[in-house]
């Protein structure tokens, strides 16, 4: 790293997230186009838009689970490597939540958040141990620790993948529609982890159908739509003046009933 | 020749033989296994042709007689120099064409994994080695113990391949040809080494079902 980037590095105006005219084709289709965004420290970012937007592939392109035609995503100023020991290094840094939850079928709950750390960070077992229960038990299934996956419900698997995030100390976390899968019932308890970790300073990207959440504890919404960035700007402008005719339909329909 | 007379005079040479296959099956099954685990992980690897020699590997090897793939073992070797004893070169053969197979089964336990594990486990940092020991090759191996339980006997019953050179101590199948050589053993000859790769494959089908039960994966 040289001088000049270790000195902007430590300013506090550069983001933990910056994409920069993002492009992306999945063969003819257009998937992003020239998607540019930036999340500061702090910033709760929610996406939202209709099916087929772009938004979860923008999302998924910020670890590069998805790769990009052109353009740049920066984390805190540093391109992201495109493969290999340092791109690992890098997605240790970000935390990431799915929306089919995607646990490890063969460990226990307890052994799936300190992989990770023991892995990856190389944590002494013990200590790994005692970090993931502390955290299973702050999101509210420290009693499920032992048992595997499949033996929890779907809430409490969510709430365990985002336990086994913390776990690496993120910068920052990804959710990609992380109570899409939910019965609607297990919803709360979901977001209700994610209200606590964005009031407690966490950076984060959310894709998400959940409006009441974007109310509550988002910085700022992004709408998305045909792989652009249509609008942007705080909760209460967006859900109470939007000011593109696309983003009035898209609130239309989900408000229609 | 009636049962008893066979079993008096021949029973040493029978016991001889299943002792053999035994051992021979349970060297061969380790290979199978290891090098079934070696070309399955150069088949998923990010490599291509890594991929391209997996896949090659196991088109060939589950393509080709095993008698065929014998007598290039023990005939055609020894042309390059390479001059094994006729145990080893029963116990190659059948290490060649089970992990073919035994790759296979494990491909197919691999897609039951579900991209969005290896998704995961790319997301929290893990490198591709950590992933394939961690999550990949642990979940293979418990979702695939019924079909290994097939190809364990489907090893034993291709080292009867070790009939057709001169093994000492002869194998099952060598026996028979040993005893119907040397009196008129007739059918019953068979019968009695049948029987012994059937209790032997009934025991490892009791086995792998109680292995299976244990250790699946619930979903």
């Amino acid at each position: 790293m040289s001088k000049t980037d270790a000195v902007e590095k430590s300013g506090r105006d550069v983001p933990v997230i910056e994409l920069r005219h993002v492009d992306k084709h999945y063969g003819n289709l257009h998937v992003l186009r020239d998607v540019s965004l930036k999340v500061k420290k702090g910033e709760v970012v929610v996406v939202i838009g209709p099916s087929g937007s772009g938004k979860s592939t923008m999302c998924r392109t910020i670890n590069r689970l998805e790769t990009i035609d052109s353009g740049d995503i920066l984390i805190e100023g540093e391109p992201l490597p495109q493969e290999g020991r340092e791109l690992a290094r890098m997605r240790a840094e970000l935390g990431m939540v799915f929306q089919q939850f995607n646990l490890f079928a063969h460990l226990s709950v307890l052994d799936n958040v300190t992989l990770g750390p023991c892995e990856v960070l190389g944590l002494p077992k013990d200590e790994a141990e005692a970090r993931a229960m502390e955290l299973l038990e702050r999101v509210g299934v420290g009693e499920q620790a032992h048992k595997v996956p499949a033996q929890l419900s779907g809430g409490q698997q969510q709430r365990a993948a985002i336990a086994r995030s913390l776990a690496m100390r993120p910068k920052a976390m990804m959710f990609d529609e992380p109570t899409s899968a939910l019965d609607p019932e297990m919803i709360n308890e979901v977001l209700d982890v994610m209200v606590e970790l964005a009031r407690g300073g966490m950076t984060m990207v959310v894709v998400t159908h959940e409006m009441g959440f974007a109310r509550r504890v988002a910085s700022r919404v992004i709408f998305m739509a045909e792989g652009q960035i249509v609008e942007e700007g705080s909760p209460d402008e967006f859900f109470n003046h939007p000011k593109t005719q696309r983003a009035r339909d898209f609130l239309d329909s989900i408000r229609g009933h | 020749m009636g049962l008893s007379e066979l079993l008096s005079t021949y029973g040493d040479k029978y016991l001889q033989g299943l002792l053999a296959t035994w051992s021979m099956t349970a060297v061969s099954f380790v290979f199978v296994m290891a090098l079934a685990v070696l070309v399955t992980v150069a088949r998923v690897s990010p490599y291509r042709p890594l991929r391209l020699v997996g896949d090659l590997y196991v088109q060939v090897f589950r393509n080709i007689p095993g008698v065929a793939l014998l007598i290039i073992v023990a005939y055609a070797l020894p042309e390059l120099r390479i001059v094994l004893d006729w145990r080893t070169c029963v116990i190659v053969t059948t290490v060649l064409l089970g992990s073919a197979f035994g790759s296979e089964n494990f491909m197919s336990g691999i897609n039951t994994i579900g991209v969005g594990q290896i998704e995961a486990a790319r997301s929290l940092g893990l490198s591709f080695t950590q992933i394939v020991r961690k999550i990949v090759i642990p979940q293979a191996l418990r979702t695939t113990v019924l079909p290994m339980t097939n190809l364990l006997i489907a090893v034993m019953l291709t080292t009867a391949l070790g009939s057709q050179v001169p093994l000492n101590p002869q194998e099952l199948t060598g026996v028979v040809s040993y005893v119907n050589t040397r009196a008129t053993g007739g059918v019953l000859a068979f019968l009695v080494s049948a029987l012994g790769y059937v209790l032997t494959a009934l025991v490892i089908s009791f086995v792998g079902n109680r292995l299976d039960r244990r250790v699946r994966i619930l979903r």
